[in-house]
């Protein structure tokens, strides 16, 4: 849930990007980094370890502006993907608003993105939350690679109900990656009008 | 979901910030932030000598996920949780207390205060700040229409494309 702090007039909201390791969750935080007015960014945070893989999280606030007197801030969070990170992924779901999922197109990747899909559903509900509660957009990143499998066929492994909304993207070249974090952030954000 | 949301609002905000604010003139420290346990800050203060403050996002992000860490930690030593830490360096530290289950009050302070005097203090205040964080879980959460909605959309428009 959402914290309000209606004394200050802020509403903070925290999206966390999951997937498998090197997938490109912290490519598109950087991304968002990069491309984002500075004056409406904060300082992005990156714990990792020397080969730049995510140890901890990376960290990204984000200032939407003001909505009704509320400043409002999406705070943005990416998970380690490697399996034996786990301890931190379920911390950092801790409190979390809204999840963008990104899948890895390469063909050897499609286990792992099973694996980091289950992996994300057993973490919630370890916090007590189901996984149709929380707002989710699946990202299937690297479409640039050129044995990327077909959308449909990673969609059928991850949502084979076809639940989620997709967006295709290549983070590091900065596509889609937008359309992911505005997609996520609306769902949250009409997720928040309803429940209070 | 697990996390409880905190909404600070009127009278309680305002005896949060003041016991803040003695807790800020009996301690001597810099900065004095109260975060939730999601990392989000619901109110700090800063002395008026305090050179500008470090990216408080940033620092309220760490200290809880360093919260969290120290906290499954505890657990896995057979502990509920370590209620408070420490971090000292060659000129400043870091303090942070459990508020309750809610929140946690950070203290950060130069190598002329005395770490002992503000554990006294920040505990006292603990006390008093607990009462009323458990005063608001309990009261109705005011409500955000449609509107709110529809305008925050129109500003993702703007920032996002």
């Amino acid at each position: 849930m959402s914290t309000i702090n209606f004394a200050a007039r802020e509403i903070n909201c925290k999206i966390v990007y999951y997937g498998p390791g090197m997938c490109g969750k912290t490519t598109n935080l950087k991304h968002v980094f990069g491309r984002v007015p500075e004056h409406l960014r904060g300082e992005m945070v990156s714990l990792a370890t020397e080969d730049e893989r995510t140890l901890f999280f990376d960290f990204l606030p984000l200032d939407l502006g003001s909505v009704q007197g509320f400043k409002t801030r999406f705070h943005l969070y990416t998970v380690p993907g490697q399996v034996f990170y786990n301890a931190s992924r379920k911390l950092i779901l801790r409190g979390v608003d809204g999840i963008v999922f990104v899948a890895d197109s390469a063909p050897n990747r499609l286990r792992a993105n099973a694996e980091s899909m289950r992996n994300l559903r057993e973490n919630l509900a370890e916090h007590g939350i189901d996984v149709r509660d929380v707002p989710i957009v699946l990202q299937v990143n690297k479409r640039d690679l050129p044995d990327a499998l077909p959308t449909e066929m990673i969609r059928a492994v991850l949502d084979p109900k076809k639940e989620l909304t997709l967006y295709e993207a290549s983070a590091a070249q900065g596509v889609g990656v937008f359309e992911t974090l505005k997609a996520a952030s609306r769902l949250v954000l009409e997720k928040l009008s309803q429940n209070r | 979901m697990i996390e409880p949301s905190l909404a600070l609002y009127g009278e309680a905000y305002a005896r949060v910030d003041q016991h803040l604010e003695e807790l800020l003139e009996q301690t001597g420290v810099r900065y004095c932030l109260l975060v939730d346990r999601k990392g989000f800050v619901l109110s700090h203060k800063e002395a008026l000598w305090a050179p500008r403050p470090p990216a408080l996002d940033s620092v309220a992000t760490l200290v809880a996920s360093n919260a969290a860490a120290t906290a499954a930690l505890a657990n896995m030593l057979g502990e509920r949780t370590f209620s408070e830490q420490t971090h000292q360096g060659d000129n400043g530290t870091l303090y942070v207390e459990s508020v309750g289950d809610h929140a946690l009050l950070t203290l950060i302070f130069d190598s002329s205060v005395a770490l002992g005097k503000v554990k006294v203090y920040t505990r006292k205040s603990i006390e008093k700040v607990v009462v009323i964080l458990d005063e608001i879980a309990e009261m109705p959460q005011p409500e955000l229409g449609d509107d709110f909605s529809k305008g925050a959309v129109s500003l993702l428009d703007d920032l996002l494309g």
